[in-house]
């Protein structure tokens, strides 16, 4: 049985006997039949769960006369994500702000957990939850690309005279899932390589020193984060370019 | 002549490890794991630092000479940065694997 988590606990207590149905409904085995739902899984539900009750709390408070901090919280992260979104989508970029403020608030939120507390982990630094990160932007680019291009979207697979089509075309497939790759190894990486640093150095030198690699994985998890958003947002303007 | 010299010695060094590889049972494999693992993080790291000094470098450069263009410097500046430490997390990644494996 793997080591569980205090809520990974919990969870697998109150759901394992359903999780173990949905998983042999789609054909996975699980690990373990006593504990189906994995450390990364739970953590995943506790960020999700943390982000709609700030949500839904921002969202009773809301007030124009008398702003209280969590509405200016929630202006400053709008703000931050509209100008990152109008910099580099530019004109019709606010019907992606909703969907990249979760996104970021969402990874930035599951790199920070890992630090708050030895109960709990960060769920990025397993391999699955930025491959789910990944795989939804993929998806949500591409709908968006087909959705202001219409047909015409198969025209940036291909390159620009008829007779490069056969070779651009498996060329510019193979590069738009070696993105999905490329955002999954570099969040998954940078957090799993995080922990193993300062738990390294924690096994070098027992006291203090440690903390260092703690402060720089902090910075690390923050400017991840900005750079998922980031790349998100650049292949969503890619996308909905449009070619005269 | 300096050029077949230099080859001389690399094919020279060549031949002294290949009775190293020349015992290659599943055993003896296994202890260079460790020395190629750090050679090959070494070698990523080391180079990735040149690449992001010399992207960092441009970046300052061009920020001293017109700090009007700052947010346009930045995300570019932290988009290359992020592309090229992912190549040495890709080699951290296989890496990890192998040595796990």
């Amino acid at each position: 049985m793997p080591k569980q988590l205090f809520f990974t606990k919990i969870l697998n207590h109150l759901f394992a006997p359903a999780a173990d149905k949905l998983l042999v409904a789609v054909h996975v085995t699980p690990v373990s039949t006593v504990a189906p739902i994995t450390n990364a899984v739970s953590m995943e539900l506790l960020v999700f769960l943390m982000l709609v009750v700030y949500f839904v709390w921002v969202r009773l408070t809301l007030s124009v006369e008398q702003p209280g901090p969590v509405q200016h919280l929630a202006e400053m992260t709008n703000e931050f994500v509209s100008d990152q979104g109008e910099q580099i989508i530019g004109h019709g970029y606010e019907k992606f702000t909703g969907y990249l403020t979760v996104l970021g608030l969402f990874i930035l939120v599951c790199n920070l957990l890992g630090l708050a507390s030895p109960w709990l982990t960060s769920p990025t630094a397993d391999v699955t939850v930025p491959l789910g990160c990944a795989l939804i932007t993929f998806v949500y680019y591409h709908y968006h690309g087909v959705r202001s291009n219409g047909f015409g979207y198969i025209k940036q697979f291909l390159g620009p005279v008829w007779w490069l089509y056969p070779l651009m075309l498996p060329i510019e497939i193979i590069s738009h899932c070696a993105r999905v790759l490329s955002l999954t190894v570099r969040l998954y990486a940078n957090m799993f390589a995080g922990d193993l640093l300062t738990l390294a150095f924690f096994s070098l030198v027992p006291v203090g020193i440690p903390l260092l690699f703690l402060g720089l994985h902090l910075g690390v998890a923050i400017v991840q984060a900005y750079v998922f958003l980031l790349l998100a947002a650049i292949y969503l303007s890619l996308a909905v370019a449009h070619d005269h | 002549m300096r050029k077949l010299q230099y080859l001389f010695m690399a094919l020279a060094a060549l031949l002294i490890s290949v009775p190293a590889f020349g015992q290659d049972a599943s055993g003896a494999a296994a202890q260079w794991v460790p020395l190629a693992a750090g050679l090959g993080m070494a070698l990523a790291a080391g180079l990735c630092g040149l690449g992001q000094g010399k992207a960092t470098a441009s970046a300052t450069e061009a920020l001293a000479r017109n700090p009007g263009a700052r947010p346009g410097i930045f995300i570019f500046l932290i988009l290359g940065l992020a592309f090229i430490e992912s190549l040495a997390l890709f080699t951290f990644v296989i890496i990890f694997l192998k040595v796990h494996a």
